[in-house]
């Protein structure tokens, strides 16, 4: 009895995420310069998704949003769509961090916390990267200089994949 | 004994998991353990001369603060 009781404590955290093989949780989230605006994942079927979270304050951040933002002007024609979701406390700290790293891709807020919990995020940066179908197929917990040449690679594959 | 149980319960329940996602406010720089890791260091040297002991954080010299 007390033995199962000390474990509970521990059991609390959870040891579930979202991996490869995964679908892609069918939210949707205020955009973050247009709350008023909604932006649903489900809507995006039919695309190569990939959705980052990132923030301010987490420092690999830095890199990747600039490199992200090149991917999404390279093979958004081809049909790859980033959505950036932004994990800030207050909105103005991520527009102070846009005036210095500007992007062009779709950027989402996530107030509650709801996008977050939904794909168990475990690191910052966190990206996922999801195939027409809207199933997860690739992972990235942070992000280093071999990222971006992984990310790369994995893009074209699934963007060369037939719907 | 079930009720130190219950209370070590209680008390665990005061202690939250902070999901990677929800450090923006740890990352303040106010939430930094030292103001400024330049002046850190230096206190760090200077602190065992000025206390004439040696070993802790750095090797001590004699007062002087000349090591």
């Amino acid at each position: 009895m007390r033995a199962i009781a000390f474990m509970a404590l521990f059991a609390a955290g959870g040891a579930w995420a979202l991996d490869a093989g995964a679908p892609l949780p069918a939210l949707a989230a205020p955009s973050l310069d247009n709350p008023a605006r909604q932006v649903s994942l489900a809507s995006m079927r039919g695309d190569v998704v990939y959705v980052d979270f990132w923030a301010s304050w987490c420092g690999p951040c830095r890199q990747s949003m600039p490199l992200l933002d090149g991917f999404q002007k390279r093979f958004g024609a081809r049909g790859l769509r980033v959505i950036g979701v932004n994990k800030d406390v207050s909105a103005a700290d991520a527009q102070r961090f846009l005036r210095s790293v500007p992007v062009g891709f779709t950027l989402v807020q996530d107030a509650g916390d709801a996008l977050a919990r939904a794909f168990d995020v475990k690191a910052m940066p966190s990206g996922y990267l999801a195939d027409r179908h809207g199933v997860v197929r690739y992972v990235h917990r942070g992000f280093n200089a071999q990222s971006e040449a992984a990310l790369e690679r994995e893009i074209t594959a699934l963007l060369e994949e037939k719907p | 004994m079930r009720t130190l149980v219950l209370v070590a319960a209680l008390l665990a329940a005061g202690c939250t998991h902070v999901a990677p996602y929800e450090r923006g406010y740890l990352a303040r720089p106010a939430m930094a353990l030292e103001e400024s890791q330049g002046m850190a260091h230096a206190m760090e040297k200077i602190y065992p001369s000025k206390e004439a002991a040696s070993g802790g954080a750095a090797v001590g010299g004699g007062g002087c603060g000349c090591n």
